[in-house]
């Protein structure tokens, strides 16, 4: 069984070999290049420690060069999922079903689970490491890039989100589970191919960034730590009153308006604004700040909700094809 | 051959009051139905009867709503088919794009009672180029081929529904004399269906004439026709008994 679900697979399989050889190739090429180009620009020092250390034309240059080749393989990752969703989990049990030859395959000696088992991991298992292997050597390279690359957005920027951790993973198994499940009860390759695409597209748009809301997040009062400069992400903000305590939102808007329509007419500058604010009471602004080092956090919240979904989806796949008509 | 701890030797299709019943009603009223062993059986009956609900009770790919089916003995599953029972669907669906020779090995690799010196040598006697890709044969060739797949399991059983269905008249003579050599030397039982009587009358010797989901008719072709009537034109009075029956109620 195991030789007929490779034979069957083959397409998919070479194409996968293809692209994990010329991927990991092309990667592991343009990686070195700009490793040379960095230090033929004298831009190791910015890359390290960003900032000062940059000189802006040598910097402009490089980014000029780069930019878009770091944004295509951040795309790359992004869309892996759902192509393998599309184009190996979709038509892997929807094109049997539609041609009938899966009553060849009922009928030979073989438990139907055998069957489903044995196709779902010879098509599965090589999607997950090329996923795993191309997202490996992307982060490998965008982290030689420093601060020069898109990294610098830190963890919780969307698209680093999706190709960081565990999420690429959890959402090739997802998009995998999603096309094989409509396929079997579709029935049709490619309405399976369509709509897991637009399910798949639909969930992850509306599930980004929901899991944040489970990470604590940190209060950081304006005068100590500027938010967001260490790769943290905002989640709130507000006012602390003397006792440090957290001032209602609406008690803090209406003393900001009242402070920003000064009764001398002209708009007061940042001194006098915070001045006045401090005469209500409102001693210091604050920020609610999910701090970088805890994404892995996220990302595992994420793995859990996207895995679950594809523990589902296999299963509903299972039960549907033992079932007996 | 397995034996039960009573008596003689365990019947092929042993059906009680099996049936199976969809939404829209019953495709196959409650049946009960023995094949015998070493039979050529004609199934037969109009589009609609329920002969390929039958086979698919038989093989397992369908589970009867009433009664019980017994297949030498044992009751059909979804965890593959009876070792000793092929079954060639109606599509006589293939992989098209596997070759003939790795459709072969498609049957080894997926029936422990695989027997390829004989598959290939079904492909050699059907004239079948064995490096063609299935996809790329003709109807004729295609038959010979899911032919060879079935055979090549060494059934005691051999399924077939509609398998002259949509052959030409001289494919259709090929394939039948193939299968009647090999059914005859094996000593396999076969179950053929097919809605037209003619193209099985000089090969079967055993008939289920199947109508509306009901049998109105099964035995030996020696003993139905006992009297001198032609097998034909018993078949079509039956028929006609159970229509004007029908239009009376």
């Amino acid at each position: 069984m195991i030789w007929a679900s490779f034979r069957l697979q083959r397409v998919q399989l070479l194409t996968l070999l293809g692209v994990l050889v010329v991927g990991a190739g092309v990667l592991v090429l343009l990686r070195s290049n700009m490793v040379d180009a960095i230090t033929s620009a004298q831009l190791t020092q910015c890359a390290a420690r960003g900032g000062s250390a940059c000189a802006s034309d040598a910097q402009n240059v490089f980014l000029a060069d780069w930019s878009n080749l770091f944004q295509i393989a951040r795309i790359l990752i992004i869309v892996m999922p759902i192509l393998i969703g599309v184009f190996i989990g979709a038509p892997l049990f929807a094109q049997e079903l539609e041609n009938g030859t899966h009553v060849l395959a009922f009928t030979q000696s073989v438990s139907r689970t055998r069957w489903m088992l044995s196709k779902l991991v010879v098509a599965l298992v090589p999607a997950l490491v090329v996923v795993v292997v191309l997202q490996y050597l992307v982060w490998w390279w965008l982290t030689a890039a420093g601060t020069l690359g898109p990294r610098v957005n830190g963890a919780w920027n969307p698209v680093n989100f999706g190709i960081d951790h565990v999420s690429p993973i959890a959402y090739t198994l997802f998009a995998f589970a999603l096309g094989a499940f409509i396929g079997v009860v579709s029935r049709r390759t490619l309405v399976a191919m369509t709509a897991a695409f637009g399910v798949f597209v639909a969930v992850r748009f509306v599930l980004v960034g929901q899991v944040n809301r489970f990470v604590p997040s940190e209060r950081r009062v304006a005068v100590d730590a500027p938010a967001a400069r260490d790769g943290g992400l905002q989640v709130g903000s507000g006012w602390l009153d003397a006792a440090g305590l957290e001032v209602p939102r609406a008690r803090s808007l209406a003393v900001s308006d009242a402070c920003r329509t000064a009764p001398s007419g002209t708009p007061p500058g940042q001194e006098e604004f915070l001045a006045c604010m401090r005469e209500s009471g409102l001693m210091n602004s604050y920020a609610l700040v999910l701090p970088e080092s805890s994404a892995w956090l996220a990302h595992l919240y994420d793995a859990a909700i996207f895995g679950g979904f594809a523990v589902l989806l296999l299963a509903g796949t299972v039960w549907a094809l033992r079932r007996q008509s | 051959m397995t034996m039960p701890s009573h008596a003689g030797p365990v019947l092929p299709v042993l059906a009680e009051g099996a049936g199976k019943r969809y939404r829209r009603g019953w495709a196959l009223g409650p049946t009960s139905l023995a094949i015998p062993g070493n039979r050529v059986v004609a199934l037969v009956g109009p589009n609609g009867a329920g002969k390929s609900t039958l086979m698919g009770l038989i093989t397992g790919l369908l589970r009867p709503t009433a009664g019980s089916i017994a297949v030498f003995g044992d009751r059909p599953n979804g965890r593959g088919l009876h070792p000793a029972v092929s079954y060639l669907a109606q599509q006589k669906p293939l992989y098209a794009q596997l070759t003939v020779a790795e459709t072969l090995t498609f049957g080894a690799r997926t029936n422990p009672t695989w027997d390829q010196r004989y598959a290939s040598y079904l492909i050699e006697q059907a004239g079948v180029p064995i490096t063609a890709k299935v996809g790329t044969l003709s109807g004729g060739q295609r038959t010979r081929v899911a032919l060879a797949l079935a055979l090549g399991k060494r059934p005691r059983l051999l399924l077939l529904d509609e398998p002259l269905a949509d052959l030409d008249p001289l494919a259709r003579e090929a394939v039948l004399g193939a299968l009647m050599t090999e059914a005859k030397s094996q000593g396999i039982t076969v179950v053929l269906s097919s809605h037209v009587l003619a193209e099985l009358e000089g090969v079967c010797d055993h008939l289920v004439l199947l109508h509306r989901g009901q049998i109105l008719l099964a035995g030996g072709v020696n003993l139905l026709s006992a009297n001198g009537t032609p097998l034909g034109e018993l078949v079509l009075h039956h028929m006609r008994a159970a229509a004007a029956q029908e239009t009376a109620a």
